[in-house]
């Protein structure tokens, strides 16, 4: 399984929480940055056909339909298994679903991050619930049914029970797939900055505690769950069947191509990285990706781990981890079973003081 | 040269009131040093004497200054420390001089230090010469100046130099006073020798080279000589005096001052205040005022790495070959490991070691809070001196326990008073006296228990006096005091590193004070964590930290896994600074809050 990834860093305005090298860019970088990009996908070697294609962003549904599907010719493999876009709720016309659907592309993402109008406008998008309601039935129409729902616990003004109402409206839009983020407030965000510099704009003083935002995930986990949407990793939810097949290959370390500025790849052996800015991109002296071996030892675990099946460890790692294994086992962190490894449910919490321990650096 | 053209001075000034300026002054205008030669404040050498802006280490340089009597003279500029950890050396220069300059800001005035070390100077029978200094400045008073010398100290002003050290005016004037006013060396160069170790130094090609006045007698190279206080006999293999640079001669007389090296191997055998004799022809009587010097503020140095043991311990004894004020014995804690119990001669003498291991060394310390030498009496009658509070008895062994006490000065301006009064109130101050010195200056004289100045007491004098407030102190004795240990336990285990010695009345609050800080300096970790402060088996105070709820990444981005392995590679680092007790991940400033108990005012 190997899977292809396209960065379209281009937003129609910046998210203010956001600290990725995506945002607004003038019209002529953009069109640069298409002609690279389309360069770099036509002189790439494949060594393996994909079997899933992921457009991520920035905000590739602002690409008009036919660019999108020019890049998508430059990719084999079609039908591709999972071809998923990423798209900002207010971006879809009925048009525009069906030309994705004839391109190949057979799943969606939707940046949503919550239904509540307040907190929506706190992050600098423009949709309403409404949107995201009429936009889903538009690709369920163009044949597009496996759509995902991005949210986010912690942002500005989330309440108890804004984050029900968001909940509610999940239940209502039935998707097959959601993902929950708890929001890390960075300091090169707007909000971060606003965070510690003080401010009213993005509401930075009215963001929800680290504790409220644990309680805030742990109520999705639980509502997601009697909605029938398993947590199968850290932050993603799924009806059985729907599991991102693209993501899974991260968590699986199995191989995939990335194509574009901060694009990131993996042969299964050495991990490489395109530079983070459209500007470096573009300039064929600093273009070179940066390479880098792979430490497979301890990425099984501190990336594997983040999958609620669990990894299975060889005898060696058993032996080579058992004291902390056992120490994340009696803290009720780990848990083992028949040869399987994985993080228990306060593991996930707490997941990065575990992985800490597997870091073999 | 002949001792009637010999003269010997040291400078008193407070910090920052133009010691060191002036001594580059006099330097200058004696040719001692061209302008170009001039580095900004010559004397203090080690950089940090020049960034503190303080002596630590005693100098002495030859001035030869042809005066307007037509006479070449040499004048031996001592430098002396000017800090309160450093009393017993500063009194052992002065005890090599027999006059001294009273360097006064004309602005700021007589301050604490000046005044203690100004009576020291005249209880060594020094003349003393008032110099008003920085009287370019806007603000300076020479007039107020003047009058309060006379009132405080009680010497006659009259003839005070008024002087710029920065612009240069009345350094004339004050070589003219120092020939004139300061007497010439008594002794005699017919006597058996006695000279008068005022410092020492390892140099690590020379090994100690020692500070010496002559004060009877001859020093030359080669003879034997042998120190009084313990009888070993070394030969002299280089004299020599700084004029700044060292400059090497075959001899030393009576009344001269220079340096001498006679391949000893640490300045633990050559003690300030000691007498040097001629091995030979020894003089019958030491010179008075030799005390051993004894530490009095004791802590423990740990390294933050605990594979740092080795390396600490090589970096102390380097230290202790140049530095014989403080000492050091090897300890175990629980919590912090293999470290090192160090005494000192007061707080800033800690501060320096511990700044020297930092820099020198390169050596990450954890320095646990310091305290004081307690003299416990036990129910079996035995007398046990205990300067480590895990070493304090079981109280049922206890019969008494008594404290060191010591006689403070304070200085400072009426408006300051109220703050100052009730941080000595609360520090268990007895007032002895409360006297106006003029200018609206207050001088108090209290009797504290040291106990209660080694914590904060400094930080919190000049924040309650904005700066304007000095203190010298001496100790005056013990006195029987109700002294406990408290006990803090984390996650219900003791961390030895963090108990200390409090009195009875003040263990509650302290208790209180130290839990509630410990709170907000360790990080939630992945279970709850109960802080309690104890008396023995008594609880004095309780605080929780609740359990970590999250600690996760919630996003890759588009299979970036290098951002992630970064977040937490930072994360194990941050762990890895912070001593582990028990299942505790405790940070190096926990143990360090113990220091700021009880200033609740530098609270937010």
């Amino acid at each position: 399984m190997a899977g292809v990834y396209v960065s379209y860093p281009f937003c129609a305005q910046k998210c203010t929480y956001c600290n990725f090298a995506s945002g607004v860019f003038p019209a002529a970088l953009q069109e640069r940055y298409l002609v690279a990009l389309a360069d770099e996908i036509r002189a790439h070697v494949w060594e393996w056909t994909p079997q899933t294609v992921y457009f991520g962003g920035g905000t590739p549904s602002t690409l008009a339909a036919e660019e999108l599907a020019s890049f998508l010719q430059l990719i084999p493999g079609r039908p591709w298994l999972e071809a998923t876009i990423e798209a900002a709720p207010g971006t879809i016309t009925a048009e525009k679903a069906r030309s994705w659907a004839e391109a190949g592309i057979n799943r969606v993402s939707l940046g949503v991050q919550s239904f509540i109008e307040k907190e929506i406008r706190r992050t600098g998008r423009k949709h309403t619930a409404a949107t995201v309601d009429r936009e889903i039935r538009l690709l369920s129409d163009a044949g597009i049914r496996n759509c995902n729902i991005d949210l986010i616990a912690g942002l500005s003004g989330q309440t108890e029970a804004s984050w029900r109402e968001s909940l509610d409206w999940i239940e209502r839009l039935a998707p097959a797939h959601v993902s929950v983020y708890m929001l890390e407030v960075d300091e090169n965000s707007r909000l971060g900055k606003e965070k510690m510099l003080g401010g009213v704009r993005y509401g930075a003083g009215d963001t929800p505690s680290d504790d409220e935002t644990a309680t805030f995930y742990e109520t999705a986990v639980e509502r997601l769950a009697a909605m029938g949407m398993a947590r199968y990793e850290i932050s993603n939810f799924a009806r059985p069947g729907f599991e991102s097949r693209h993501n899974l290959k991260y968590w699986k370390l199995e191989p995939y191509a990335g194509f574009g500025a901060d694009a990131h790849s993996f042969d299964g052996r050495v991990r490489t990285q395109n530079p983070e800015s459209i500007e470096e991109y573009l300039n064929p002296a600093s273009r070179d990706r940066q390479e880098a071996e792979a430490a497979l030892a301890d990425e099984r675990f501190f990336v594997g781990l983040r999958l609620m099946a669990g990894i299975q460890p060889s005898a060696d790692e058993w032996l080579r981890f058992e004291r902390p294994i056992q120490r994340f086992v009696d803290a009720g962190l780990l848990e083992t079973e028949d040869g399987v490894l994985r993080l228990t449910k306060r593991g996930v919490m707490l997941s990065n003081e575990v992985f800490q321990e597997f870091l073999t650096t | 040269m002949d001792r009637e053209f010999i003269r010997n001075f040291s400078i008193i000034a407070h910090i920052d009131h133009g010691k060191s300026t002036l001594a580059d002054r006099l330097l200058e205008v004696t040719g001692a040093l061209s302008q170009r030669e001039m580095m900004a404040q010559v004397l203090d050498t080690m950089d940090l004497e020049r960034e503190r802006g303080i002596t630590i280490k005693a100098h002495a340089v030859r001035l030869n200054y042809t005066a307007d009597d037509g006479n070449l003279y040499q004048l031996n500029l001592i430098d002396t420390p000017g800090h309160v950890d450093f009393s017993y050396e500063v009194s052992r220069s002065l005890q090599a001089c027999e006059g001294a300059l009273l360097v006064v800001d004309a602005s700021q005035g007589v301050e604490a230090q000046t005044l203690a070390n100004t009576y020291l100077a005249i209880h060594h029978n020094l003349e003393i010469i008032p110099v008003i200094n920085k009287i370019d400045l806007p603000a300076a008073e020479p007039e107020r100046i003047r009058e309060q010398i006379e009132t405080i100290i009680g010497i006659d002003a009259r003839d005070a130099v008024l002087t710029s050290a920065k612009q240069g005016t009345g350094v004339h004037e004050i070589l003219e006073h120092i020939v004139h006013l300061v007497p010439h060396p008594k002794g005699s160069p017919t006597e058996p020798l006695r000279a008068l170790i005022f410092d020492s130094w390892f140099d690590s090609y020379r090994g100690v080279i020692i500070l010496v006045r002559v004060l009877d007698g001859h020093l030359r190279t080669g003879q034997k000589i042998r120190f009084w206080s313990n009888g070993q006999v070394y030969e002299v293999e280089a004299l020599g005096y700084q004029a700044p640079k060292a400059t090497p001669c075959d001899e030393l007389s009576a009344g001269e001052v220079g340096f001498l090296c006679a391949n000893i191997k640490t300045v633990a055998d050559a003690k300030i205040g000691d007498t040097i004799v001629d091995d030979e022809n020894p003089a019958a009587e030491p010179l008075p005022g030799f005390e051993e010097i004894k530490p009095m503020v004791f802590a423990g140095l740990y390294p933050v790495e605990s594979h740092e043991h080795g390396l600490l311990r090589d970096a102390l004894e380097k230290l202790r070959l140049n530095d014989s004020a403080f000492n050091f014995e090897p300890e175990n804690s629980v919590a912090l490991g293999f470290g090192f119990r160090c005494g000192f001669l007061g707080l800033l003498h800690l501060e320096i070691v511990q700044e020297r291991l930092e820099r020198e060394f390169n050596i990450d310390l954890i320095t646990t809070a310091p305290g004081v030498r307690y003299r416990i009496t036990t129910t079996t009658g035995e007398l046990i001196q205990v300067d480590n509070p895990t070493k304090f008895p079981d109280p049922s062994e206890i019969k008494h326990i008594e404290e060191p006490i010591i006689d403070a000065m304070v200085i400072t301006h009426e408006e300051f008073i109220g703050g100052i009064l009730k941080l000595l109130e609360e520090k268990r101050g007895n007032q002895k006296k409360f006297e106006y010195i003029g200018g609206g200056r207050v001088m108090l004289t209290y009797e504290l228990p040291l106990n209660e100045i080694v914590m904060d007491f400094y930080d919190r004098l000049k924040s309650c006096s904005r700066g304007y407030a000095s203190l010298d102190y001496h100790l005056s004795g013990y006195r029987i005091s109700p002294m406990v240990r408290l006990d803090v336990l984390v996650a219900g285990e003791p961390v030895d590193a963090l108990s200390m010695i409090v009195h009875r009345d003040f263990a509650y609050d302290r208790g209180k004070e130290l839990i509630s800080r410990l709170r907000r300096l360790i990080p939630r970790q992945q279970f709850e964590v109960a802080l309690q402060a104890a008396i023995g088996n008594k609880i004095v105070a309780r605080e929780s930290i609740s359990a970590l709820r999250k600690n996760v990444i919630a996003k890759c981005y588009g299979g970036d896994i290098s951002r992630k392995r970064k977040l937490l590679e930072k994360q194990k680092e941050g762990k890895k600074r912070m001593k582990r007790v028990g299942r505790v991940e405790i940070p190096q400033e926990a143990f360090l809050a113990v220091l700021k108990v009880g200033n609740t005012d530098a609270e937010e």
